[in-house]
């Protein structure tokens, strides 16, 4: 007797992660002031908690989790991504988060794990 | 007999990828000065040019690649990555540049295929 389990490949959940993502960025930095000497401790614990509960979610992929802190003070900001991947199961979500005196960009990317 | 090569070929290379970006960077916007209305089209032919001199390489990989446009006016900016994978085979590279009115940061990541 054999017993066949067939496993669907699961796909990147945009809209769960940048649930996840949003709260984290609230729990850092919501109500804060643009400070030059956190910002650094800032961007850190952004990227290691997004990671964290992304890794939680037990899902086969590989992350990279990117945040962008600026201070609001009219410069311009533009950013691109580019990604060669399998658009089939790979994915990515960007979080925009602002208040009044800094930006924050985060940009999840996540690869599925080939078994 | 079994003859396992694990070689240049498959792993990612940082000097070689920081070489094809500048010179993608260098091709998109130098020379030029911080324009709102051109940023747009710059971002995406640098990520464009990278992400296709990269996948020339023949790499069995999978790339992203980040690009930040910012203009010069006092503005502090701070960015951060974190990474889930196998530190074995995969890696990263990051690009600074900047002329005398703009900064552009670059970011390559290669995940093994």
């Amino acid at each position: 007797i054999f017993l066949y389990r067939l496993e669907s490949q699961v796909s990147f959940n945009a809209d769960e992660a940048s649930v996840s993502v949003k709260e984290c960025v609230e729990a850092i930095i919501g109500g804060l002031d643009y400070n030059q000497n956190k910002v650094n401790q800032w961007t850190a614990s952004i990227v290691e908690h997004s990671l964290t509960q992304l890794v939680k979610q037990g899902r086969p992929f590989k992350f990279i989790v990117n945040c962008a802190i600026m201070q609001k003070s009219g410069a311009g900001l533009h950013t691109a991504n580019s990604c060669y991947w399998d658009t089939a199961t790979d994915g990515s979500c960007t979080v925009r988060w602002e208040n009044r005196t800094m930006y924050c960009v985060v940009s999840v990317f996540a690869v599925a794990l080939t078994c | 007999m079994d003859e396992f090569q694990t070689g240049e070929e498959t792993a990612f290379v940082v000097d070689e990828v920081s070489t094809i970006i500048k010179e993608s960077v260098e091709g998109a916007i130098g020379g030029n000065a911080y324009q709102h209305s051109r940023v747009n089209q710059w971002t995406t032919n640098v990520v464009e040019q990278s992400l296709s001199q990269l996948s020339k390489l023949g790499k069995p990989f999978k790339y992203i690649v980040t690009c930040v446009i910012m203009q010069k006016n006092g503005a502090g900016l701070q960015t951060a990555s974190s990474c889930f994978w196998d530190n074995t085979t995969d890696g990263s590279c990051t690009v600074r540049w900047e002329n005398k009115s703009m900064y552009c940061i670059v970011s390559v990541f290669g995940l093994a295929i």
